[in-house]
């Protein structure tokens, strides 16, 4: 079986082969483990453009395979992010304090410590109690298990409900894309418990770790990427090439003759759609202690529209154009507004890249849907048919 | 008229009486002897001290003495430093200063600005002078005296002003100033007369009354002070007993019981802290090893310890706080000593209540009705290219930022306000009408088979839009100003008022309505438009040109758009993401009211408007959540009509 999906894929062996090559590359080349040409902060741009890559695989799944335009799913990305932001900041605020309060003349009680870290990481909005939501963040394994269940259980609710109802095409993608917002805008407020538009903050810090450094902190972040990206990759390669992969590809094209031929196409479509959820939760965990920081802004529309535009520009339903173009697109981003890319000197006008990069990039969309539908993955197409001809 | 002829009278009738006295006196004497008894109150006159001063002044009934007064609030007086002479001045820019006798009006000399004090009573002081000034200027002859010391009188009222008032009101004839004292009347009524049955009528007389005056005249009446004892008081107005854990919360309760000396204080985890760390002997506190004493029973039993030692006081249990809390009772007096006056203030009060919350539906209502207008003009050019032509246009939003920019670039060039937005309104309509003429053919009109691809080309389309235009512009707010007769508000009452420009944004709201539905229902272009999007094929074949159909209808939308664009220019901030706020709104509008006609676009955009607003209203400190949930229910709305409120039927319904 595992000899067949490979046969039948070529795509994987080179696929893991290309990953690992990367992240030996880094691993030589970063400061902690190697030559250091690599910087910290640009070992953790690179971890954090898999885990986007990762985002991206899920939404090609739901979008590429199944046919589902999502415009919400950086929301389960973002979701990720809060569950593990909880455990990070309470873990590492908790230390803190308690090494503050040791300090005094008498030892602390478990209830002073809490009280202190509540009030340490509440003061910013005006609180001192521990929200509900907070309960799990004591326990890294509950944490890790909101980190799957909360994006799983919205995307399933959100699922069930607009599957059921037969909400497909554009009505769906803006109802997801009026879900982000509404989470987003929730998230916003100040006394939903999540620190309003201050977001979490400090995740970097892990805690446990504080002696080791953030040079070697990063490289077991990238690993911990590559490693999740690789695994999802063969996981939804072995998913999508099977009899399901069928099926759901038959609802991408036609979801009235797939219902007709007996499949329970709602069952079909929210699976994906729950299982993307659940990988953008993972993705999103992963990042967010890379970035260092969570807020409501992630959420924002404009971030799962994004999403959808990589994997547009990628190429739809084929799983590696997906992730060739979120690492495309974010990685370019990264480079022309981060003010690396010289600036071009007209004479009478000097074109700086950090202003003109989103025109540049908003009319490479318009460009790419009109006249390149397959996206850069047609590109591979184009070689493998002239490799064979 | 009888009413000057009688203050003409008493005028005469006072310079009889006290003429040929003051003429006999000198000019040291009279109203500057007065003065100079008590010269350093004058000099330096506060508003605790400056009525002893006063009421002699008065007392003394002196024709000089409401001139005086007069002057002194205006700071006109000037005290010479050489004998202390109060004076004024002929021209106080001149030098050197002209003096002028306070009571003959005589000049007396010159004095350098050095050898002067100028009088400066604060403005605590120029109150009370005012509030004293009253009795005069209630009887000068000018309606505009007597109305500004109407509003002396409504700034710091008094006693004694309300016999002034009635006497006033015997005799006024001028219709402001009677309905000004009718006003302060019952006020005054309330505040200072003595008798219950008075001040009842008095509250009786302003139900039904939603003013804020009216309101703040009552309220004060049921002020009440919170008292806890063994027993009711025998004393005083009771308002009620509060029973604490529903009423007042325990902790509060035993707060008041402590603070009025009937138990002992509760000593909270932190001062037990405290007082521990406190006794800490050789690495011990009562016994206890300070190491250990990290859990609370291991505080506790360290505390009694200190407490059997005699070393700290004891702290009350749980059952001794119960124990003391069920033995006392709590309750509020009103310090209205009146059950009669309380029980009617109380009654007229719970009548204007509920009148208020009648008027605040009203105003609620209104509110909603203009989010509604917002909504409706930030979806309408939507429900056209997406609803009637079934394009996702994510360039929308930046279609209405372009006519708020257009508005903004027109009022820098025409600097008239009315007519800059008179030329605005049609230019934007021809700006993004040409941008979305030239969208529709260079992009769109490639992708109609390809629904969801243009939601992404015209994404790309929208930040390179939103990016050009901050280029141009700037991140910065730009200000697109109403004229001035849309700048004020429309105000019924003191509840219910409502700004011009929201009314000027409904009826626009309106007139887009009315415009359109004539356009796709009875002209030839919104036949052929209707023809169209319902079967592109079937149209072709009777002798329609789709292509020109789908840029024209495209068109329309676009500037529908731009138009919009200039009117919420008019309040909201025109920044280069102005429309991205709009966008996902506009979609939802178009989405819950039913895609394919406008009409559903109106019922959408009122449902959406309404119910925001009356989740704002359900928790009005906080529109995020209202918002959050708005959306919420939309959501849940399109699981059960998913085709939105007015579905289409059969073959117009298209799949």
């Amino acid at each position: 079986m595992e000899r067949s999906i490979f046969a039948r894929n070529p795509s994987v062996p080179i696929f893991i082969g290309v990953l690992t090559l990367l992240a030996l590359g880094v691993t030589v080349m970063s400061e902690a483990y190697g030559t250091g040409a690599i910087s910290v902060s640009f070992t953790k741009v690179l971890g954090m453009t898999l885990c986007l890559c990762l985002a991206a695989l899920a939404m090609d799944l739901v979008w590429g395979y199944c046919g589902i335009l999502s415009l919400g799913h950086f929301a389960f990305f973002g979701l990720g992010g809060y569950g593990i932001g909880m455990w990070l900041m309470t873990a590492r605020t908790e230390d803190v304090v308690r090494a503050n309060l040791m300090g005094g003349v008498i030892p602390p009680t478990e209830a002073e410590v809490s009280d202190a870290t509540a009030a340490q990481i509440f003061s910013v909005v005006g609180a001192t109690d521990w929200p509900w939501m907070w309960a799990a963040s004591g326990s890294l394994v509950l944490s890790l298990l909101l980190v799957v269940l909360v994006p799983g259980v919205l995307a399933l609710v959100f699922g069930w409900l607009a599957f059921r109802s037969r909400v497909t095409g554009v009505y769906l993608s803006i109802l997801t894309q009026a879900m982000t917002l509404a989470l987003s805008l929730y998230l916003f407020q100040n006394d939903t418990g999540l620190r309003g538009n201050n977001g979490l903050s400090g995740l970097q810090n892990i805690p446990g770790l504080d002696t080791v450094g953030q040079d070697r902190i990063s490289i077991w972040f990238f690993w911990a990427s590559a490693a999740a990206l690789g695994l999802a990759y063969v996981g939804a390669v072995w998913l999508v090439s099977g009899k399901f992969g069928n099926i759901i590809r038959g609802i991408r094209d036609d979801e009235q003759r797939v219902r007709f031929l007996g499949y329970r196409v709602e069952a079909y479509k929210l699976f994906v759609f729950t299982l993307s959820g659940v990988i953008c939760g993972i993705a999103g965990a992963l990042y967010y202690p890379q970035a260092g920081i969570v807020n409501p802004d992630e959420i924002a529309p404009i971030a799962s529209i994004y999403l959808a535009v990589w994997v547009a520009i990628g190429g739809r339903g084929r799983l590696y154009g997906a992730v060739i173009g979120a690492a495309a697109v974010s990685l370019l981003s990264t480079y022309f507004t981060g003010g690396r890319a010289p600036d071009i000197d007209l004479g009478i006008y000097t074109i700086e890249w950090v202003d003109w990069w989103p025109v540049l990039l908003g009319l490479g969309f318009v460009l790419v849907t009109l006249f390149a539908p397959k996206g850069l993955g047609g590109l591979v197409d184009y070689i493998v048919r002239k490799d064979r001809a | 008229m009888i009413r000057r002829f009688i203050v003409v009278l008493a005028v005469a009738l006072l310079a009889l009486g006290h003429g040929p006295r003051a003429l006999a006196q000198d000019a040291g004497t009279g109203l500057q002897a007065l003065l100079q008894v008590e010269a350093d109150l004058v000099a330096n006159a506060s508003r605790q001290t400056v009525q002893q001063v006063l009421d002699r002044l008065i007392a003394s009934d002196l024709p000089e003495v409401p001139g005086f007064l007069t002057r002194w609030a205006a700071r006109e007086v000037y005290q010479r430093q050489s004998d202390g002479l109060f004076v004024y001045v002929a021209d106080p820019d001149a030098d050197p200063l002209v003096l002028v006798d306070i009571v003959t009006g005589a000049e007396i000399g010159t004095a350098t600005s050095r050898e002067v004090a100028q009088l400066r009573p604060n403005r605590g002081v120029q109150t009370v002078i005012a509030s004293a000034l009253v009795a005069f200027q209630l009887g000068a002859e000018d309606p505009a005296e007597r109305l500004a010391a109407l509003a002396a009188i409504d700034n710091a009222p008094e006693e004694s002003h309300l016999a002034l008032l009635r006497d006033l009101l015997a005799t006024e004839s001028d219709p402001d100033v009677i309905e000004l004292a009718e006003v302060l009347l019952p006020k005054l009524v309330i505040a200072f007369d003595t008798d219950d049955a008075d001040r009842v009528a008095a509250i009786e007389s302003l139900a039904g009354n939603v003013s804020l005056v009216a309101r703040a005249t009552l309220n004060p009446l049921l002020a009440v002070t919170s008292g806890v004892g063994v027993a009711l008081p025998e004393v005083g107005n009771l308002a009620r007993v509060l029973e604490p854990g529903s009423d007042i919360d325990e902790v509060a309760a035993y707060a008041m019981l402590v603070e009025a000396g009937l138990a002992p204080a509760r000593i909270s985890r932190a001062e037990q802290r405290d007082i521990l760390a406190a006794h800490v002997v050789e690495g011990r506190v009562g016994g206890v090893p300070v190491a250990q004493l990290d859990t609370d029973a291991a505080r506790d039993r360290a505390y009694a310890a200190l407490v059997a030692e005699g070393l700290a006081l004891p702290a009350p249990t749980e059952a001794d706080v119960t124990a003391a809390l069920d033995a006392h009772v709590f309750y509020e007096v009103y310090r209205e000593a009146s059950v009669a006056v309380t029980d009617a203030a109380r009654d007229t009060l719970e009548g204007i209540d509920m009148r208020v919350g009648a008027y605040r539906v009203l105003d609620l209502s209104l509110d909603g009705l203009s989010l509604a207008s917002i909504y409706f003009l930030a979806a309408i050019g939507l429900a056209i290219t997406f609803g009637v032509m079934g394009v996702i246009n994510m360039a929308h939003g930046e279609f209405i930022m372009i006519g708020a920019y257009t508005g903004y670039v027109v009022q820098t060039i025409v600097p008239d306000y009315t007519l800059s937005i008179a030329i605005a309104i049609p230019l934007a309509f021809a700006v993004t009408f040409a941008g979305g003429v030239a969208m529709e053919r260079l992009v769109i009109r490639w992708l109609y088979h390809r629904p969801l691809e243009t939601l992404l080309a015209t994404f790309g389309i929208s930040i390179a839009l939103q990016q050009i235009v901050r280029q141009i512009f700037g991140t910065q707010a730009r200000p697109l100003t109403p004229p001035d007769w849309l700048a004020g508000s429309v105000a019924i009452n003191d509840v219910v008022s409502i700004s011009s420009i929201r009314i000027a944004i409904f009826l626009l709201g309106v007139i887009f309505f009315v415009l359109l539905w004539l356009v796709l229902n009875r002209t030839r272009l919104g036949l052929e438009v209707r023809a169209v999007t319902q079967n592109p094929a079937m149209a072709a074949s009777m002798g329609i040109n789709p292509d020109r159909i789908n840029m024209l209808t495209f068109g329309l939308g676009s500037g529908i758009a731009g138009i919009a664009g200039v009117a919420i220019g008019l309040f909201a901030q025109v920044v280069p993401d102005l429309g991205s706020n709009y966008i996902v709104q506009s979609f939802m509008t178009v989405v819950v009211g039913g895609v394919g006609n406008i009409f559903g676009t109106l019922i959408g955009a009122g449902m959406i408007g309404g119910l925001q607003k009356f989740i704002e209203w359900l928790n009005p400190t906080n529109t995020l959540a209202a918002q959050t949930y708005m959306i919420l229910f939309v959501i849940l709305f399109i699981q059960f009509r998913p085709r939105g409120i007015i579905a289409l039927r059969g073959r117009a319904a298209g799949d």
